[in-house]
């Protein structure tokens, strides 16, 4: 007994290794649990996905039972701010096309409602940090809303310090950097709509000095877009756009509900004008055998 | 002694490894709110996710311990995975006057089925935060947390930039194929940075500009050997992610998040760029 408790340097190594062991078996058994409900069995014998909870409806059935343009109210001081904007995010992030007016109207009508946009700026502050979808629909609302103080806080925004270093990938993209281009971006297109003095000198600042070509892209469409005498924009522009970069003044952009006719039409003048862009042929090698081996399952079930 | 006492060493240093591997998983703690706004229109729909497996050689193997048998709770990567499936299966419009492609090219890139579009793959999930994701001839793709956690400073943890991925190393499967190598670089693309792409130093590709419906729906997969006819990986990805955005009836937080995806690619990944850029800038 004694001997057997005695603690040498072999017996502790002896009991780290069963406690690994242990880890290890109780570990991929905890993450190898069979579902609590079975479902049908597949075609193959590997063992088929499961979940805990019954089957439910088909989507098309929950989709037509969704009520639909019932935007939140935007309304209250507070708590009670901070509480409607967070239920109205929460439903524009679910609505669809049809419901895209609901929100822009309800967006209009709290202008010059300063708690409501306080109350919006906090949650895209909170939402930077843990939740980066959340971030960018609550900036693309703030932006739609156009308030002044709305736009100070964009101004802010943008002028965040744009991270150096990061988490690398194996191609060089930092995405700590990406992340924050694309928020930044967004706040662009706030600043851009808000169509002031002060508001357009920002943006062609950032056309010139921000550090992402994400944004700086951003800051030439969107100023563009934004104004009414386009050739009167161009030049303008043509003076804070970086060396290298001109071409982005011309970028091809396919706008929603826009036809082929249209957009093709537009695709023929860039590249008359650009010849530059056309890549050359794509260097071709060896061709691998095609299979016809793989199981094909049947088509997806029905919506 | 000493001999036995390494011998044991190596033993548990090999357990705990072992151990390590089983436990490395995405963070399983939340899911952003595109995730949820796409999942909530479904609300689990178990016939999907009991189609999907098949459909993109999914393996109890590769995914148990990241929720293949607990595929609705949608803070697990299985569930995320087949959420994306979702999205590209049923919610693009298919509007040949409007859409770069459509439902069939997009699901036969993503689809493990060999094809027209590539010879038979599967998906796999991976760790390795140093990708999004990974075509490992001669038939694994592989996406990566990237993709999944919602405590990571990533732009690209939503339903539509994973599936777009799908996209993206779907069509290296797709470069193996045909016989391209996708570049100079080792990644299968070009090195860069490079014209107007700023990846630094692989990850550049060119953009081959074609109108809308110049490929009729199907027809994705086909090239002429030049480059009046061809897709780069990050091509597909930019254009599946502008259906998404401009095409379908996704939620309007999937759209918001497919459309930043798509405009930062096409400004910078591309030596040729831009690409086509998304949408008009009106903030909603």
């Amino acid at each position: 007994m004694s001997q057997l408790l005695r603690p040498t340097r072999s017996r502790w190594l002896l009991l780290l290794t069963l406690f690994a062991l242990a880890a290890l078996l109780v570990g991929s058994a905890c993450y190898r649990q069979q579902p609590a409900v079975s479902n049908r069995t597949a075609p193959t014998e590997a063992p088929t996905p499961g979940a805990r909870e019954p089957a439910g409806p088909s989507p098309s059935r929950l989709l037509a039972n969704r009520p639909r343009h019932n935007a939140p109210a935007l309304n209250g001081a507070g708590d009670e701010a901070r509480r409607s904007v967070s239920a109205f995010i929460d439903w524009a992030g679910q609505s669809i096309d049809e419901e895209h007016d609901d929100a822009r109207k309800a967006l209009e009508g709290v202008r010059d409602n300063q708690e409501i946009v306080k109350a919006f700026t906090e949650e895209i502050t909170r939402a930077q940090k843990t939740d980066h979808s959340r971030a960018l629909l609550a900036l693309s609302l703030l932006g739609e809303i156009r308030s002044p103080a709305g736009q100070e806080f964009l101004h802010q925004f943008v002028n965040q310090p744009f991270p150096r270093e990061g988490t690398r990938t194996q191609e060089g993209e930092i995405i700590e950097q990406t992340a924050l281009a694309t928020l930044q971006a967004k706040a662009i297109d706030g600043l851009a709509y808000m169509h002031n003095e002060r508001a357009d000198a920002e943006v062609l600042r950032q056309v010139q000095e921000h550090p992402s070509i994400i944004v700086r892209a951003e800051a030439i469409q969107a100023y563009l877009w934004n104004q009414q005498d386009k050739e009167a924009a161009r030049r303008t522009l043509s003076k804070y756009i970086r060396k290298g970069e001109e071409r982005y003044l011309d970028q091809l952009t396919r706008e929603q509900g826009e036809q082929a006719d249209s957009f093709n039409r537009k695709l023929e003048a860039y590249l008359k004008a650009h010849p530059e862009v056309i890549p050359p042929a794509p260097e071709k090698g060896r061709e691998e055998a095609k299979q016809d081996d793989s199981p094909r399952p049947p088509a997806p079930p029905a919506f | 002694m000493n001999s036995k006492r390494t011998k044991v060493l190596c033993v548990m240093l090999w357990l705990i490894c072992l151990s390590a591997t089983a436990f490395g998983v995405c963070n399983q703690a939340q899911s952003s709110q595109a995730e949820r706004d796409l999942w909530n229109e479904h609300g689990c729909w178990q016939d999907f996710f009991l189609w999907q497996y098949l459909a993109y050689g999914v393996r109890s193997g590769d995914w148990s311990n990241r929720g293949y048998f607990d595929a609705c709770n949608v803070n697990l990567e299985y569930p995320k995975h087949w959420n994306a499936s979702y999205l590209l299966t049923y919610k693009l419009n298919d509007n040949l006057a409007q859409s770069w492609h459509g439902t069939i090219d997009y699901r036969a890139t993503a689809e493990a089925a060999s094809s027209n579009f590539h010879n038979s793959i599967y998906h796999q999930a991976t760790d390795d935060t140093s990708i999004y994701g990974a075509f490992n001839p001669p038939d694994q793709v592989q996406t990566s947390c990237l993709l999944y956690d919602n405590n990571k400073p990533s732009a690209n943890n939503n339903p539509a930039s994973r599936a777009g991925d799908y996209m993206h190393e779907g069509w290296h499967a797709w470069f193996r194929r045909y016989g391209y190598n996708g570049g100079g670089g080792s990644c299968g693309h070009f090195t860069g940075p490079q014209g107007a792409c700023t990846m630094d130093p692989c990850g550049c590709d060119y953009f081959y500009f074609h109108g809308v419906g110049a490929y009729a729906f199907g027809a994705m997969w086909e090239n002429n050997g030049t480059a009046s006819r061809f897709h780069s990986p990050n091509q597909v990805q930019v254009e599946f992610l502008c259906d998404i955005a401009d095409q379908s009836s996704a939620p309007a937080s999937v759209k918001t998040a497919a459309r930043a995806d798509a405009n930062a690619r096409a400004n910078g990944r591309f030596i040729n760029g831009p690409g086509y850029r998304c949408g008009d800038p009106r903030p909603w």
